[in-house]
């Protein structure tokens, strides 16, 4: 699919997680999120999939314990300095849900751009911006670049005898990886200079028509968000 | 007619003691091929960059004396609008690439020249096919090999239809036949399209066959510019390292020590029924240095990680008598310290004293303190070697050590390996024939399918 009905769906998709209120209808939306992220390959998807997990479910464990509302406690709790009673309540745990939901939703939605859209095709037909957007892309292509170098620290540190294990041995690689991709950076950003980035004068529009399976996608980014504000 | 005029050319970069260049000048026919040779931090890749305007444009420093392409001057001209003119390859494909697909990436030259997109595609066509790589347009960047990967980066530059092609080493990363099947192609398209070539390479014998004229820097003084027969008589009487292998290094111990490693019926696969590795076997003993040659994509660096135990073993067995050391490609690469000694003492549990010695011993006495990326390229690959050799490995494993390495870091690094045979078993990963006969005790050649057969 063409970058601008896939921002289009995906945009209706985030749209609809921040203002629909029905529970079933937000499950479906991830559901189906969840299953365009699965079709990516496993290796990749998996960091995705562990961030969304882990930020959902901090923020379902945290939001009952910051919350003051409900008239259904579940649990009552101790009184802390500045957070107040640490109650949980059956109305702070349905919220949390929802909002857990919803985060997951955006990132879900985040992933499936990142794994799944064309970014060449996006820096190629987007015409306002030009730059921004392959900065963007480019950035989005800095994962797997850094777990390359990040595999090739590991190498390189094993065959030294030195193990690199747990947060601290791997937190130990994160200055080494943050200049090595500046160094990688300086490099592309001289080549695409050599190769005309940068000239004056953009270069002229390609005419091509969407496909039918794309107007279908925006038609349908209309209808869901309107569904969203109206009904779900 | 003058592609290119090089009138005293001075340059120093930002913040350098010394300068870069220093009073270079010279001029580039249409439809020559031109080589650059020189020692590392000679000048060279800053003489490439002069010519697409990357020097001063890109970065910065103190230039003076004057560069024209095709009748513009690059200090009014910025690298981008020349890119209609002059096209440059650099060292390392991976750090070039920008798109998923290969269509996309040989067309982006073009369509930063103004082409519509399917103009541009069809230039990338084209260009792919001049290559040999016509085949590869369908593919994502990130599935090639680094050979392949090669191929489509002068296809890139090629999409630009310059009038100047440099190629700064283009056959570093590409095995002998791979290299000599990339300077044919080069031959060729300078012939068929009238280009003017300009390449500078550490491993001179094959482009000293294909080109008209050699250029030598020295301290970033021209010192040599003449047609190819003069030049290598020059060579012969002033940098004779140049025209052949490290020195007669080698002494022949026989490998006369006690079995270190051993390797029985290897096979391994990146993806499942595709083995890069098949029934592989080898035994390597105290006291030699034991060469792995084979085309690119054979399953060498598999093989070297496998015995080092840095690969989990699918089929065969691996016994090991002691430790390994790996020396990994670009170890410069992989410096994760802020002071040089910390680099090498981290795998000696910061035995600082110790470090410093091999530090000394490899010739970088002095710089213990300096942060590695401060350090130049050679110096880095060499604190990564001081790091794996101050562990005392019993099995040393080398990849590719001479990448990019001019012939007298060779010839030291060669007299290095020989000095300590005796205290281990060391197997040395190589494209380098040269180097590999004049270290090696033997020298092993894995089949396997060439990845930049000719063209």
């Amino acid at each position: 699919m063409r970058p601008l009905p896939a921002l289009a769906l995906l945009s209706a998709c985030v749209v609809t997680a921040l203002v629909a209120s029905h529970p079933l209808s937000l499950a479906a939306l991830a559901a189906v999120l969840l299953v365009l992220v699965l079709r990516a390959s496993w290796r990749r998807a998996r960091l995705y999939l562990i961030g969304i997990a882990v930020s959902s479910l901090g923020l379902f464990l945290i939001w009952p314990l910051t919350a003051h509302r409900g008239s259904h406690p579940l649990w009552n709790g101790p009184i802390v300095p500045v957070l107040g009673s640490i109650d949980v309540t059956y109305e702070e745990l349905s919220a949390g849900a929802m909002q857990a939901l919803r985060l997951a939703i955006v990132a879900l939605a985040f992933a499936v751009w990142a794994l799944r859209l064309d970014h060449d095709r996006l820096v190629r037909e987007v015409r306002l911006a030009r730059r921004s957007v392959l900065t963007v892309a480019l950035a989005t292509r800095l994962i797997p670049t850094l777990e390359r170098d990040a595999a090739g620290f590991v190498e390189a540190l094993r065959g030294r005898g030195v193990p690199v294990q747990g947060l601290r041995g791997r937190s130990r690689l994160l200055a080494p990886l943050v200049a090595s991709s500046l160094e990688r950076g300086l490099t592309l950003a001289e080549s695409m200079e050599a190769r005309g980035y940068g000239r004056r004068g953009r270069p002229p529009r390609s005419h091509v028509r969407f496909s039918w399976r794309e107007r279908l996608s925006l038609a349908f980014s209309l209808l869901l968000t309107i569904s969203s504000l109206l009904w779900l | 007619m003058a592609v290119a005029r090089i009138e005293n050319l001075s340059f120093s970069y930002p913040e350098a003691a010394t300068a870069a260049l220093r009073e270079v000048s010279l001029e580039l026919e249409r439809g020559e091929v031109v080589l650059v040779l020189g020692r590392s931090g000679s000048g060279k890749s800053t003489l490439l960059r002069a010519l697409s305007g990357l020097v001063p444009h890109f970065h910065g420093g103190r230039f003076s004396g004057s560069v024209s392409v095709a009748g513009r001057d690059t200090r009014e001209t910025p690298p981008a609008a020349l890119a209609g003119c002059v096209a440059t390859l650099f060292q390392d494909p991976e750090d070039q690439i920008i798109f998923d697909s290969v269509a996309n990436e040989v067309a982006f030259g073009p369509e930063n020249l103004g082409a519509s997109a399917e103009q541009a595609h069809g230039r990338a066509r084209e260009a792919l096919a001049a290559v040999g790589a016509e085949h590869l347009l369908g593919r994502a960047t990130r599935e090639l090999s680094g050979g392949e990967l090669q191929r489509v980066c002068l296809a890139s530059a090629l999409a630009l239809e310059p009038e100047l092609l440099v190629l700064d080493e283009p056959t570093s990363q590409l095995d002998p036949g791979g290299a000599e099947a990339f300077l044919a192609l080069i031959e060729r398209l300078a012939r068929e399209r009238g280009a003017t070539v300009v390449l500078s390479e550490q491993r001179p014998t094959l482009p000293l066959a294909i080109c008209e004229r050699v250029l030598f820097l020295r301290d970033g003084r021209l010192v040599l510019d003449a047609p190819r027969e003069q030049a290598l008589e020059w060579l012969e009487v002033e940098e004779p390292g140049f025209l052949q292998a490290p020195g007669p290094v080698r002494e022949h111990t026989g490998g006369a020590g006690e079995v270190v490693c051993s390797l029985h019926s290897l096979t391994y696969a990146y993806r499942p029924g595709e083995p890069v590795l098949e029934d592989a076997s080898l035994e390597i003993r105290r006291g030699e240095i034991v060469g792995l040659a084979g085309p690119n994509g054979c399953g060498k660096t598999t093989l070297a990680k496998l015995a080092c135990g840095l690969l989990d073993l699918q089929e065969g067995r691996v016994e090991l008598h002691g430790r390994a050391g790996y020396l990994s490609q670009d170890p410069g690469r992989y410096v994760v310290c802020e002071r040089a000694e910390d680099e090498v003492a981290l795998g000696i549990d910061g035995d600082l004293p110790a470090a410093r010695r091999w530090l000394g011993e490899l010739g970088l006495a002095g710089r213990e303190r300096r942060h590695p990326r401060d350090l130049s390229s050679g110096e880095r690959e060499r604190l990564g070697l001081a790091a794996v050799l101050a562990i005392e490995p019993d099995l040393l494993v080398l990849d590719e050590p001479t990448r990019g390495v001019d012939p007298e870091r060779k010839r030291e690094l060669a007299e290095l390996l020989r000095a300590h045979v005796p205290e281990r078993a060391t197997l040395l990963v190589t494209h380098d024939t040269g180097f590999a006969a004049a270290v090696c005790d033997r020298v092993l050649t894995l089949p396997g399918a060439r990845e930049f057969s000719g063209v």
